[in-house]
């Protein structure tokens, strides 16, 4: 039986407030299983947010929290990360918040390579601000902001966190919440920065705007879209299918775990160096 | 032209009856017979239907055995070999597994596990003039410490019927099986080679039927009302469709006795709204 991770969560606050059939509570039930299977205490446990429906989620969750300002998480989580080395620092950003305001913090955390897990909700749309155009909008989708269509392609966020130097960069999706938790727990125990990004839905705004069905549909739809397993998470590829007639959901995505690299991490190199200093 | 010998080994996808067959072909081609085989594996990896047809002898054209002329029937499993059992000869040797590999078209109720697989009762085969070597191989090999020799064990007690001495067997084997299992499959031979000297020559076989039925399991759905926001996820993704939106968009169970404990609607519910709990089925009900 999986565990019931309910404890960790604040229930005066429940339920929350994200809408209804939206993915991101699923991605969350990941992240809380991954950290019940790492039996990782609560108090040493840090979960920072920027702006935006996934960086609402921290105020649910019974562990440390810090809800900061618009695309900056990782900045407030390197600063908490130098500080106290000993946390486990998670950040949970959106597609909007990281890659959109946050972009540029984003690949600096990737460059430095500061053992944090960056997790990602891509849900191709601003959806708390009501549906805007993202970075992450496929080609052809319509958003608020889009209303013919977007005519920008989008981020591909995990060849962008590769570039960066990201040493573990995996994608999940919501509708595989059991292999979405093996990712977020490898990402967890890798040493540097670790970057997931999810596939999620927003069916208020995009699911809408596009007519791809409310939340079972949208979320079954992330499955379709996939074929060919081939081998279970480090080599687990998907082929995706290429289905023209829904080009707003066209994803040219692989999943499972990409990359994974040994580097030098950024907060270690920088307590070694403070220590060797004080000798002197 | 010598005599031709057909046998005959069947199974489901993943216990071995190629590379049994592969194993017997290599003995054949050591002692210097002409051998032909050919095997279907279609839907092996879901648990279907394996055969391989193998023939030897001085002079061999065909591969394929013809109904009535196997002279060995070797099954992994018994359904399987019910199935194929038309194809022995009058007085032809059945060496079977008594293991039950239940398909998943067979399977009524995932509840209680009560299934459409055939007894299985070696007398009634033997009453058809079959001479019949069963045993418990899977657990024979389970407790040399590896549930995949099972095949080797069966070919242990094939090897006795037929001419090939134990050298010969033993080289073929440690030439097709992959490398690092050469050990233990050397032991599950002559495992297999023993069991039929001791247990099957005097005709009366004890066969310790296996535990294979599932122990039927109940499970209690919690949902949270206040939590839920009738989104819809667990009633549409429900594989037995136990559940339901009532008239105020709220999930609700609407037969739990059909819940087999999946949780498939606790890790998609996104507002943490649904808990799947076990429940204690007593002695008595499982017996009953």
């Amino acid at each position: 039986m999986i565990p019931d991770v309910r404890t960790y969560l604040r229930p005066a606050r429940m339920p929350h407030i994200l809408c209804p059939g939206c993915g991101h509570g699923i991605v969350l039930g990941a992240l809380l299983r991954a950290f019940h299977r790492l039996r990782l205490n609560p108090d040493q446990i840090a979960l920072v947010a920027g702006i935006g429906c996934s960086s609402r989620l921290v105020g649910y969750v019974d562990v440390c929290t810090l809800h900061t300002t618009h695309g900056r998480a990782l900045a407030f989580a390197t600063g908490l990360k130098l500080a106290r080395p000993e946390l486990t620092v998670v950040v949970l950003t959106g597609d909007g918040d990281g890659l959109g305001i946050g972009g540029n913090h984003l690949i600096h955390a990737a460059r430095r390579n500061i053992d944090l897990t960056c997790i990602l909700f891509n849900n191709a749309v601003y959806g708390m601000t009501g549906g805007q155009l993202a970075p992450t909008t496929p080609q052809e989708g319509v958003a608020s902001t889009a209303p013919y269509g977007n005519i920008e392609p989008p981020f591909d966020s995990c060849k962008l966190m590769m570039g960066a130097g990201a040493t573990f960069v995996a994608r999940g999706l919501a509708y595989e919440p059991l292999a979405l938790e093996e990712m977020i727990a490898r990402g967890l125990v890798h040493r540097g920065f670790s970057f997931i990004e999810v596939i999620t839905d927003c069916p208020e705004y995009y699911g809408r705007y596009n007519q791809l069905g409310k939340g079972p549909e949208m979320l079954m739809s992330q499955k379709r879209r996939t074929m060919d397993i081939m081998e279970i998470l480090a080599t687990k590829r998907f082929v995706v299918r290429d289905r023209p007639e829904v080009r707003a959901w066209n994803l040219p995505y692989r999943l499972g775990i990409l990359h994974e690299e040994e580097r030098p991490e950024f907060s270690q190199v920088c307590w070694q160096m403070v220590a060797g200093r004080e000798m002197v | 032209m010598g005599e031709v010998r057909n046998l005959l080994i069947v199974g489901v996808g993943g216990q071995g009856v190629v590379l049994a067959s592969d194993i017997v072909a290599a003995v054949c081609l050591r002692h210097g017979y002409d051998v032909k085989k050919s095997e279907v594996h279609g839907m092996a990896q879901r648990g279907g239907v394996v055969y391989s047809h193998l023939r030897y002898g001085p002079n061999v054209h065909s591969p394929l055995i013809e109904r009535g002329r196997a002279d060995a029937l070797l099954a992994l499993e018994w359904s399987e070999a019910l199935r194929w059992l038309p194809y022995l000869r009058p007085g032809g040797v059945l060496v079977v597994d008594m293991v039950r590999s239940i398909p998943p078209i067979a399977l009524r109720d995932r509840m209680t596990w009560k299934s459409a697989y055939p007894p299985m009762d070696v007398d009634q085969v033997r009453a058809l003039q079959v001479e019949v070597c069963a045993c418990n191989a899977g657990q024979l090999a389970e407790e040399l410490g590896n549930r995949k020799v099972a095949n080797t064990i069966l070919l242990g007690i094939l090897s006795n019927l037929l001419e090939f001495s134990q050298e010969e067997w033993e080289e073929a084997l440690s030439a097709v099986v992959p490398p690092h299992t050469v050990d233990i499959n050397l032991q599950a031979f002559r495992l297999g080679r023993s069991v039929h000297a001791e247990r099957f020559t005097a005709g009366g076989i004890p066969v310790d039927l296996p535990p294979t039925y599932g122990v039927p399991r109940r499970f209690r759905v919690e949902i949270v009302e206040a939590w839920c926001k009738g989104c819809g996820i667990c009633v549409r993704l429900c594989p037995e469709e136990c559940l339901r939106l009532d008239s105020r968009e709220r999930a609700k169970v609407g037969d739990p006795g059909r819940c087999t404990g999946c949780q498939i609607c606790q890790l998609l519910c996104p507002d943490f709204a649904i808990a799947v709990h076990e429940e204690q089925v007593e002695e008595a009900s499982i017996r009953g």
